[in-house]
């Protein structure tokens, strides 16, 4: 088998150090670029058409800018002034596209080992075994693409650039392709692999789910221009206001057991009561809109959502004409969403109690548990 | 016997020329297909229409043409008195020349589709991977065309193989030389000589048939879907 490196995480906080000053110019649109990040989980999130794609095909040398200058851990990329443009071939950036991109006349075994291959040779240290391990690629070796399945598929684009030991892993919409089921059961694949092998990525999408599970901070670009630079979490507050769905909250739910026709789970410590439908779910990812957290000065009387706690305002944040509440309940953290007038009637501001109701039908699954978890928080 | 010595003789003829032509084509119509397919340059549109030209030209205009350039006094006969190689009107290797340019868009257009076919993505993936051009070019962008490189190919022969209108121009009746299956039915044909005249057509028509049975064959089943999941 190939390569030589050991399992575990291997070359552990593989930071990148990237600066992008790029300016494209196309018939109806203008990229104008300006950033600086550094990490090993950036993300750029944007809506659709908005550059996303572009700046990362800069970056891979897929496309060249009209002016500008692309530095990666201070090497130089590109470079209008020095005429310089570093080939694709030899940036060492490896991509995982929207639609996997995989050759459909060579087998998995083939696409897998197609970057490594080409890599130098003091670039093979990626475990062939360990990485078909983790990516449960085991009984796929042999077969040909057409007949994987969506997940599989993306799986083994992964890989594929894993094996190729780049120093940037970019990829471009990964999950846009698959359904909900199986994006979600991908995102535990593209997270450990990428930290086992220490390889820093850039994650683009304009799902802020997706964007908080995948990355620590991001890049926002709006009609071609970098307009925020903050943490992940940060930005899917900001956005709040603005996101007809609201604030996602995320919960990691687990240990289910049926009661009274609902699911009790446990989370951080508490108890939530799903509905009955989720029954076949022992433990999974689920999702908790802040428009359906419903906020209480005093403990009603009597409620019909099956879940009302006493929680502790931490922090009050605003987004567009909205305020978000962030309450402790127990160990975990929720963010409701409320209007300025409902904060004065309830007095609410950081360090007072409150109670909050949601309804047990309020929750989406957005994954089963299978071993793998989503450190979602 | 079912064919005569002169018979078998243009049989041959026939099949060294089209192997030879579609070889040469197989090496000259890649990288015109390639660029074709991958360029946007103005030039694209004058060069596409310059490889199609021999589908619509009338075969004694092209030979015409041909005759005039491979002469003592046009450029490709001043070069062959040049290099002291001889007149090629009316040689093996002049019908070939001709051939060439006669049967290049049965060449170049079906691989200009197949490389459309395969677009750019396939060449970027292999390129964040660390493939050169030419080593996707090799490795992913020809094995994804090999359908149209058989069906270019295949059309190409089949094409050689009929020719009639530019191997009389060019290369005149010369047995053994320039006497392909074509002209031999004309021939027996013109001496009323219908009996050996029908076993050639015959036979030509078996090898058509073949021929386009084996390209309908090859062709991919456009039903078969992916497994999804």
């Amino acid at each position: 088998m190939p390569g030589s490196q050991t399992p575990g995480k291997l070359n552990a906080g593989a930071d990148m150090n990237l600066s992008m000053t790029v300016k494209k110019s196309f018939d109806a649109f203008t990229l104008d670029a300006d950033f600086s990040v550094s990490g090993d989980r950036i993300g750029i999130f944007g809506a659709s058409g908005s550059g996303k794609s572009t700046l990362v095909s800069m970056l891979a040398g897929l496309l060249e800018p009209d002016i500008g200058e692309i530095v990666l851990d201070g090497e130089c990329l590109f470079s209008r002034s020095k005429r310089f443009n570093l080939r694709t071939e030899r940036r060492r950036i490896a991509m995982v596209f929207q639609q996997h991109g995989l050759f459909p006349h060579l087998s998995v075994k083939s696409n897998l080992l197609y970057g490594f291959n080409r890599c130098p040779a003091e670039h093979r240290t990626i475990d062939f075994g360990a990485l078909v391990s983790v990516l449960k690629l085991d009984g796929l070796l042999d077969r040909g693409i057409t007949n994987l399945s969506g997940g599989e598929k993306q799986r083994v684009a992964l890989g594929r650039a894993i094996m190729a030991n780049p120093r940037l892993l970019l990829m471009d919409e990964p999950l846009s392709a698959l359904d909900d089921t199986l994006r979600y059961q991908i995102i535990p694949y593209l997270k450990s692999v990428s930290e086992r092998f220490g390889i820093p990525y850039l994650f683009i999408s304009h799902s802020l789910v997706e964007m908080r599970l995948m990355t620590d901070n991001a890049v926002l670009i709006e009609k071609g221009r970098i307009v925020e630079q903050t943490s992940s979490e940060q930005l899917a507050r900001l956005r709040m206001g603005q996101s007809p769905v609201g604030y996602i909250n995320l919960l990691e739910l687990s240990d289910m057991t049926e009661r009274d026709g609902m699911c009790a789970y446990r989370w951080k410590g508490n108890e939530l009561l799903l509905s009955a439908e989720n029954r076949e779910t022992i433990s999974g990812l689920f999702e908790l809109s802040s428009k359906d957290i419903i906020l209480f000065k005093r403990h009603p009387e009597a409620i019909s959502a099956r879940n009302l706690r006493e929680c502790r305002v931490s922090s009050v944040f605003e987004s567009g004409r909205k305020l978000g509440v962030e309450l402790e309940y127990g160990g975990g953290r929720l963010v409701a969403e409320i209007v300025p007038e409902a904060a004065l009637e309830l007095g609410i501001k950081a360090g007072v109690t409150i109670h909050a109701a949601f309804k047990a039908s309020a929750f989406r699954r957005l994954s089963k548990f299978d071993g793998d978890t989503i450190n979602s928080g | 016997m079912l064919l005569s010595s002169p018979d078998l003789q243009s049989i041959w003829l026939t099949i060294r020329l089209a192997t030879i032509v579609t070889a040469i084509l197989l090496c000259m119509g890649t990288p015109i297909a390639w660029w074709l397919a991958r360029t946007r340059s103005w030039v694209k549109g004058p060069l596409g229409a310059v490889v199609a030209l021999p589908l619509v030209l009338p075969p004694s205009v092209l030979g015409f043409y041909l005759l005039l350039a491979m002469g003592p006094n046009g450029p490709v006969g001043h070069l062959t008195g040049a290099l002291g190689i001889a007149a090629l009107p009316f040689t093996f290797w002049g019908l070939v020349l001709a051939s060439v340019f006669y049967s290049m868009p049965f060449m170049v257009q079906p691989l200009q589709n197949a490389f459309e076919s395969v677009g750019g993505r396939p060449l970027e993936v292999a390129a964040t991977l660390g493939a050169s051009p030419l080593d996707a070019f090799f490795t992913v962008a020809l094995p994804l065309a090999r359908r149209g490189f058989l069906t270019a190919s295949i059309l190409t022969f089949a094409h050689t193989v009929g020719e009639f209108g530019v191997v009389l121009m060019i290369g005149g009746n010369i047995p053994g030389v320039s006497r392909v299956a074509s002209v031999q039915i004309y021939d027996h044909v013109e001496a009323l000589e219908y009996g050996q005249a029908h076993r050639m057509a015959a036979v030509m028509l078996i090898f058509s048939f073949i021929v386009l049975l084996a390209l309908y064959a090859w062709q991919p089943n456009t039903r078969k879907t992916e497994r999804r999941g």
